[in-house]
């Protein structure tokens, strides 16, 4: 273009946030990029900018999430001293961690803050009279990172930590003591230091036996209780009955398996720690997109306006809404024109624009404009909240057994069955001194530890290998059922599209033009005009006197001439010049560009793809046609998508649903695994059983393989560890077995489920590259 | 041989007091973030 500025020809990336802007070398994108780089000035840490690996958010475009964060609880540390506990999205390398932190510490009033990359949370110490928890987190908005509020879950796994280290620490000591004494029964011992090893030897497995082992009589007598038998109650067992016998058996001068025992609550213990970690991280994760916040809303009374908790509005109260509110209860705009996603409940992020009498449903978001609401359904009783509760009741659903929990009963009366029968046969035949000696033997190499611990083994490892490919599932037995999957059913709208709009035809000129007038606003249809113009290099123009009207358009003089922009009907943007030319620049919702890739990788595994839509046979059909999809079942409402998952159960098929949005909800919830976008709508997040993190559909496929990997493990250490399970009990007793060949065995099976759960991502990483 | 009398639950003694220390640790939270410390030392202090 002839006329256009000098500036509008040199384009830089913004210093904050690294978007590509017109103008001269330091140029930033908007005002919100400038201030977050003053912020850090004056905070001496303008040297993270040279020192990070990834650019920040981008401060314009990051919404502010609307929390009442002074009614947060805060918890008092000593005189004056609080402390709270926050997440931050959107950290998204260890430096952008390290800025917040330093930011964090040299706030006023704070006295010590930690921000973890692993887990994206703040602990914060503040002087309670010098600062608050708004203004704390405040300071990490204004550099476009966004604080959100979590419960804080405690410390889960310190007390298993704890119970495994005395549980490790008496087992080596035993295993210290009775090496010396079967070294001692071979090469002969003073009696009295057998005596005292021995005893020493009970010192130590009693706490092993009593606390460290309280979660599997815990968990027997729990089981006991509501009337099943999982795996617990035979470990219990084992531990009962041969501590137990240690007692006997020192009191009476003869060998223990106490070694054994240490052993055994050792490994079961790691077993557990090491389940709980990785359940801890993939939960979390998912809980922090479900995360449900306090909010405020601004009420309207006969003398003003007053702050009062979303939870607190009646019907018929006035609200006001503004830019980047959620809407607080369910009502009918009363003045006013918004622009809201209905992200929350429908998993379309695209906004909708609405006038006076338009209802709006509690959790929209208002993307643009203001109004006020009448408010009709607040509280517990709006669709949000009755979606909400509904999901709650999808997810409270019992867990299935996994395969070792269904083998339990049997095992726990066959091991008790051939240790009774011992007893009494080797006691007529043998005696009962040799009957209790067999018995001990039997309960002691019967006990399931291989069992027990391939599944929360193998699980945890499989739970890791698909989280560091990105898919976060909730439970392992969500896994295995995984693998049996032969169906699935993809929502069209964020899975396969990107669920916004995109741009698909413009000309440079008229992209130039839309995105120099987009650059002030956060309408998501701005927001795609400026994606499109940086993807195709279009410089930026910079914009005189820009006017944004709310839920109309926009206006503003480029190179000396006056542009509007104006939506022309779905899908177009029409932008006109005061003298006259007009441009046209269409929009649609795409599929995302390498969603063709995935599915076909997809098919690769699962064959049997579908997908499963809300929209209208033309578009559906075309975005099927793109992705290389022949089954597509458009015009579908929720009742419809979950009646599709039933029939194709009925049909024999084992269904994985992959969605977005609340209208998920409920073929999530029946289908045979449910796994949710993490960009979608919070309450499917609640309903699935794991979540896809970023927005490729590629973690699907290492997902399903996992699964499988998980299932033949844990079938292969089922053999292995019945095989010997029966092996080791005939010779139990035949009273072949002593507490040495006991010590030696148990180990040996062990180190063999360990290994096969060690083994799984290698196995899976061989797969990938066969591919 | 009878140092032996004292010197085994000595010796075990002192293991317990690991083991204490161990507790110690855990309680402090000093396990609650094991991968943190590894991306810390990156960038202690610019």
């Amino acid at each position: 273009m002839s006329n256009a500025t000098p500036t509008a020809t040199a384009v830089h990336p913004c210093p904050h946030c690294g978007t590509p802007v017109a103008g001269p070398v330091g140029t930033y994108c908007c005002h919100g990029c400038e201030a977050a780089a003053e912020i850090l000035g004056q905070a001496g840490l303008e040297g993270w900018y040279a020192a990070r690996q990834q650019a920040a958010p981008r401060v314009g475009a990051v919404r502010p999430v609307d929390v009442a964060w002074d009614r947060l609880g805060v918890t008092p540390v000593s005189e004056g001293l609080v402390e709270a506990t926050f997440a931050i999205d959107g950290l998204r390398c260890a430096s952008c961690t390290w800025v917040c932190e330093r930011l964090l510490e040299r706030t006023d009033g704070v006295e010590d803050a930690h921000v973890s990359y692993a887990t994206g949370r703040a602990r914060v110490r503040f002087r309670a009279d010098a600062t608050d928890l708004g203004q704390v987190t405040q300071r990490v908005t204004g550099i476009g990172y966004t604080p959100r509020p979590v419960d804080d879950p405690g410390h889960p796994d310190r007390d298993l930590m704890m119970r495994l280290g005395v549980a490790a620490f008496a087992a080596a000591n035993l295993m210290g003591l009775h090496i010396a004494l079967y070294a001692g029964a071979f090469e002969g011992m003073d009696p009295r230091f057998v005596q005292l090893f021995r005893w020493m030897a009970l010192l130590l497995a009693t706490p092993v036996a009593t606390w460290s082992a309280m979660p599997f009589h815990a968990g027997a007598v729990h089981g006991l209780r509501v009337g099943t038998v999982h795996m617990d109650l035979p470990v219990s067992l084992a531990v009962g009955l041969v501590s137990l016998h240690g007692l006997v058996a020192t009191v009476l001068h003869r060998e223990t398996y106490l070694d054994s025992l240490g052993m055994l609550v050792a490994l079961l213990l790691a077993g557990r720690v090491l389940e709980a970690r990785g359940r801890r991280r993939t939960a979390e994760a998912a809980t922090r997109l479900a995360a449900r916040v306090p909010r405020d809303a601004r009420r309207v009374t006969e003398d003003g306006v007053e702050e009062v908790a979303s939870d607190a509005l009646q019907p018929g109260d006035r609200v006001l809404l503004a830019l980047g509110d959620d809407v607080p209860a369910d009502g009918v705009l009363a003045a006013g024109r918004v622009s809201a996603a209905l992200a929350v409940l429908t998993g379309e992020s695209r906004a909708v624009d609405l006038g006076v009498g338009d209802a709006l449903v509690a959790g929209a978001v208002i993307e643009d404009g203001h109004g006020e609401l009448v408010v009709t359904r607040a509280a517990g009783d709006t669709l949000l909240a009755g979606m909400a509760r509904q999901l709650q009741e999808a997810a409270d659903r019992p867990v299935p057994p996994t395969a070792a929990d269904r083998l339990a009963p049997a095992f726990v009366s066959a091991t008790l069955g051939v240790a009774v029968a011992t007893l009494g046969l080797v006691g007529l035949s043998h005696g009962l001194d040799e009957a209790i000696a067999r018995t001990a033997a039997v309960l002691v190499v019967a006990c399931p530890c291989a069992l027990a611990l391939s599944a929360p083994m193998v699980g945890a490892a499989g739970l890791g290998a698909a989280a560091r490919r990105g898919l976060l599932m909730r439970r392992p037995d969500a896994l295995e059922a995984l693998a049996q999957v032969d169906v699935v059913m993809l929502d069209k709208t964020g899975t396969v599209t990107g669920g916004r709009p995109e741009v698909v035809a413009a000309d440079p000129e008229a992209l130039r033009i839309a995105a120099g007038l987009a650059r002030m606003s956060r309408h998501p249809v701005s927001q795609a005009l400026l994606e499109a113009a940086v993807a195709q290099g279009v410089p930026i123009p910079v914009v005189d006197d820009g006017v944004e009207h709310p839920g109309l358009g926009l206006d503003g003089t480029l190179d000396g001439v006056g542009w509007t922009l104006r939506s022309g009907g779905a899908g177009i943007v029409r932008i006109t010049a005061e003298d006259g030319p007009t441009h046209l620049i269409h929009l649609a919702d795409r599929p995302r560009p390498e969603a063709a890739a995935d599915l076909a990788a997809l098919r690769a595994v699962v064959p049997d793809v579908r997908l499963l839509t809300g929209d209208h046979r033309g578009v559906a059909e075309r975005i099927g046609a793109d992705v290389g999809l022949e089954a597509v079942q458009a015009e579908v409402d929720p009742a419809g998508k979950r009646a599709a998952v039933i029939d194709a159960q009925q049909a024999g098929h084992r269904v994985l649903l992959v969605g977005d949005g609340v209208n998920d909800g409920p073929a999530l919830a029946v289908a045979d695994v449910g796994i949710a976008m993490q960009s979608g709508a919070a309450s499917s997040v609640a309903a699935a059983g794991g979540v896809l993190v970023g927005d490729r559909l590629a973690p699907l496929v290492a997902g399903v393989r996992v699964g499988r990997l998980v299932q033949a493990a844990v079938h292969r250490n089922l053999w292995r560890s019945g095989t010997y399970n029966v092996l080791a009990v005939l010779a139990a007793v035949l009273g072949w077995i002593g507490p040495l060949t006991a010590a030696v065995l148990m180990p040996l099976s062990s180190g063999l489920v360990i290994a096969s759960a060690a083994g799984l991502d290698g196995a899976l990483r061989r797969q990938e590259e066969a591919t | 041989m009878n140092a032996l009398f004292f010197l085994v639950p000595i010796a075990v003694l002192l293991g317990a007091g690991f083991a204490l220390a161990f507790l110690w640790a855990v309680r402090d939270g000093q396990y609650d973030d094991v991968d943190d410390a590894a991306e810390r030392v990156l960038h202690d202090d610019a």
